[in-house]
């Protein structure tokens, strides 16, 4: 049954690309592409009861995560249409249910409250519907887990690069850590020039720009800047598509993103260059750091044509001439956009060999 | 919630996907009814009416906003066809576009062309088990589930008997009830090892005794998170993990401590999901037990608290059958033995007697015999 998983996790991108495609977080927008698709009938054509309840199991296990971050709200929102709609057309009584774990719960509550504020009735109503029709399991984890460790190392870390918010990468790359590590390595590099040179400024040596540091912090808060303000416009332009009590009004978006640039100044790397913290411990604060960066959900919906910020910094690269050929390999080591690896590896794997493993398999 | 005590209760992966950090039961369970309206977990229907009138008054819409999305949020929007041409949910719909219909098709076809079809007997059985108790309600109200009760998945895989069934990874899976006592899962976990008569019988093969080991040898523990949790409800119990404990002391191991498992519920126990833990029972049968799930007790559950620890997987064994005849299921295991083909090696009572004894009853030749039961026997 596990060999169903690459299927449905394919059957439910495809529902969750063309919601997103459509620009709009409506019910009426889901059912309209899941009747065309005939997405109900994913769970016909299965004979045995067992079988069934197996496999609508593992439908609901794979719809699961887009209800979650780093989804955008828009497949969040998608994605708890898409449970709706498994649940409710599943054939097995009594109903499998929706697992949800309780370090998820603080998540969805915010989910909720972002689609109460931002007036998506039917979002609200949907996800109330699921909790008073006993449609979830309260647990503790999102899956049982019974210390299957190879199997599980095969899967996981397969999160689909369109549905994620790409704001907040160039964040989580240049944080406030980054910012002060590169500030003392800087620093570092210019007593270490010194000492290598007792006599005065040597030219030759002036390879890296003495600003270096103050000028990639402004890159980033300028490209944050820009990426609202293009977020902005964008919904704006949506939002007269459709009316009114639709998205977060432009009030609202703006004082949101006063709220972002004032947090993302609050951490400025002037603040703290003191501390000289040591190097093991960056990893997890940097991630930490790029966790509460994430922006509140439902103000990206739309950023998907921005250009990422690898593409924007190759081109000035390009345009500086040949003399900063050498950086340009240097760049890509920050893997600014998305993780190149992925895409190659989602090519079609041989798909029929499962009367061997079969026997051993559920057992 | 944002207490920092209560906040590492809150399960959280210790290895990704693998099992989580060790976290105090009770207080998660304390942490979802906080977190939950008593009626989100509650076995009684929700009043739609009230809910209805909630909703209204948090989103701030009128009545006819409300049904106008009762009309679009409908399950009937999700249908392709209408209810009359509904196509048949058994077969898969021709030309699918869905890659998991694809996927079935081109299996279902596959399929038909083997000369056999091979049914996943396994996957049924243990569905059927798992079904049998769902919605079941107790015939005395004081036996209900209590709301906001805690359900825990064991996993409980059977220790390596032979060395030739080591690839098989058979385990039994029970729920149990966070406020139940430890010494209720033991009462529950079925192995054969509990049913073996001990001794050899060679000479005496009428005189094997009736009783069997689970009677005799009555210590057991379980091993959770450095604590021996020990069986001690009987006089004749002994705190079989002294001898590991007085080990760890001497060769400089961290303490391990020992407490009674009849005097200890779920809720009392700091615990890892997914992780491999030990229970141990008859001096050397060890059994890896997983907690694989918890969760609050759900309407569709069974509800009966008295059918808990509840059975819901057990791995069907191959019966082994009679080395001589293949037919009948073994009862004597005999080693050392010049007539047998294997050693050691399985006959039923017929083939054994008819073997290894003339018509008077004498023992013919030397060989140990010891009484056999085929863990496939209790299936
Ligand atoms: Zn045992
Ligand atoms: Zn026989």
């Amino acid at each position: 049954m596990e060999h169903y998983k690459a299927s449905l996790q394919t059957d439910c991108e495809q529902i969750l690309g063309s919601f997103q495609a459509s620009n709009s977080v409506r019910f009426e927008e889901f059912s309209k592409i899941w009747k065309q698709t005939d997405f109900s009938s994913i769970f016909h054509g299965i004979s045995q009861i067992g079988e069934k309840r197996i496999f609508t199991r593992l439908a609901l296990t794979v719809a699961s995560p887009y209800l979650f971050p780093p989804y955008t709200f828009q497949i969040r929102v998608g994605g708890l249409y898409l449970l709706y709609g498994l649940y409710n057309s599943q054939s097995v009584t009594p109903k499998e249910k929706i697992r949800l774990a309780l370090k998820d719960w603080s998540d969805l509550i915010k989910f909720q409250q972002d689609a109460v504020n931002a007036q998506h009735y039917d979002v609200v109503y949907i996800l109330k519907k699921l909790l008073s029709d006993k449609a979830l399991y309260f647990t503790a984890m999102p899956d049982p887990l019974s210390f299957n460790a190879k199997r599980k190392q095969k899967e996981g870390g397969n999160l689909n690069e369109m549905f994620v918010d790409r704001p907040s990468r160039p964040q989580e790359l240049i944080s406030t850590d980054m910012l002060e590590e590169l500030a003392n390595v800087h620093e570092h590099y210019e007593k270490l020039k010194q000492a290598v040179s007792a006599q005065a400024e040597k030219p030759e040596l002036n390879l890296v720009k003495q600003n270096m540091v103050p000028k990639l912090h402004s890159a980033v808060v300028s490209y944050y800047s820009w990426q609202q303000n293009h977020t902005e416009f964008e919904s704006q332009d949506a939002e007269s598509d459709r009316g009114a009590g639709e998205g977060t009004t432009s009030q609202e978006e703006s004082s949101r993103r006063a709220k972002l640039l004032e947090s993302i100044k609050a951490r400025s790397y002037g603040q703290a260059v003191e501390a000289s913290r040591s190097r093991r411990h960056r990893q997890v604060e940097v991630t930490s750091a790029a966790t509460n960066s994430e922006p509140a959900a439902g103000s990206s919906r739309y950023t998907s044509k921005a250009p990422s910020l690898k593409e924007r910094t190759e081109l000035r690269f390009l345009n500086q001439g040949d003399q900063n050929e050498g950086l340009q390999g240097v760049t890509r080591i920050w893997r600014l956009s998305a993780v190149e690896k992925e895409k190659i590896e989602e090519g079609k794997r041989p798909r029929f060999n499962w009367s061997s493993e079969r026997e051993g398999d559920e057992a | 919630m944002a207490e920092g005590a209560e906040k590492e209760d809150v399960p959280v992966f210790e290895n990704i996907d693998v099992n989580t950090k060790p976290f105090h039961l009770r207080s998660f369970r304390n942490l979802w009814l906080e977190a939950l309206k008593p009626r989100l977990y509650s076995f009684s229907n929700t009043d739609p009416a009230r809910e209805e009138v909630e909703l209204m008054q948090e989103m701030g819409i009128s009545p006819e906003t409300l049904e106008e999305l009762k009309t679009i949020c409908s399950t009937d929007a999700l249908r392709s066809h209408p209810e009359e041409e509904a196509p048949d949910p058994d077969v898969v719909p021709p030309e699918p576009k869905l890659a998991t219909l694809k996927l079935r098709k081109k299996r279902q076809d596959y399929k038909k062309t083997l000369l056999r079809e091979s049914i996943g007997r396994h996957d049924i059985y243990a569905n059927e088990m798992e079904m049998l108790a769902l919605g079941r309600k107790p015939e005395d109200p004081t036996d209900f589930v209590q709301e906001g009760e805690m359900i825990l998945t064991f996993n409980v895989l059977y220790p390596v008997l032979f060395e030739r069934f080591k690839y098989v990874r058979a385990y039994q899976t029970l729920l149990v009830l966070g406020s139940q006592k430890l010494s209720e899962l033991r009462d529950g976990i079925c192995c054969v090892s509990d049913l073996q008569v001990f001794g050899e019988f060679s000479s005496t093969p009428d005189m094997v005794p009736q009783f069997i080991s689970k009677d005799h040898y009555k210590s057991a523990f379980f091993f959770f998170e450095g604590t021996f949790y020990n069986d001690m409800r009987f006089p004749e119990c002994r705190d079989i993990s002294t001898t590991t404990r007085e080990w760890a002391k001497k060769n400089d191991f961290p303490e391990f401590k020992s407490t009674k498992m009849e005097d200890t519920t779920f809720y009392d126990l700091r615990l890892k999901v997914g992780y491999p833990y030990l229970y141990c029972h008859q001096g050397d049968c060890e059994h890896v037990v997983i907690l694989t799930d918890i969760r609050l007790a759900h309407r569709d559950d069974c509800l009966d608290a008295k059918l808990y620890p509840l059975l819901t997987h057990k791995h069907r064994v191959a019966t082994r059958k009679c080395c001589a005849c293949h037919l009948y299921i073994s009862r004597w295991i005999t080693t050392n033995d010049p007539h047998a083909p294997s050693e050691p090696c399985l006959y039923c009572d017929q083939c054994f007697r008819s073997l290894h004894y003339d018509e008077q009853g004498n023992k013919l030749g030397d060989f140990n015999a010891f009484a056999y039961v085929d863990p496939g026997a209790f299936n």
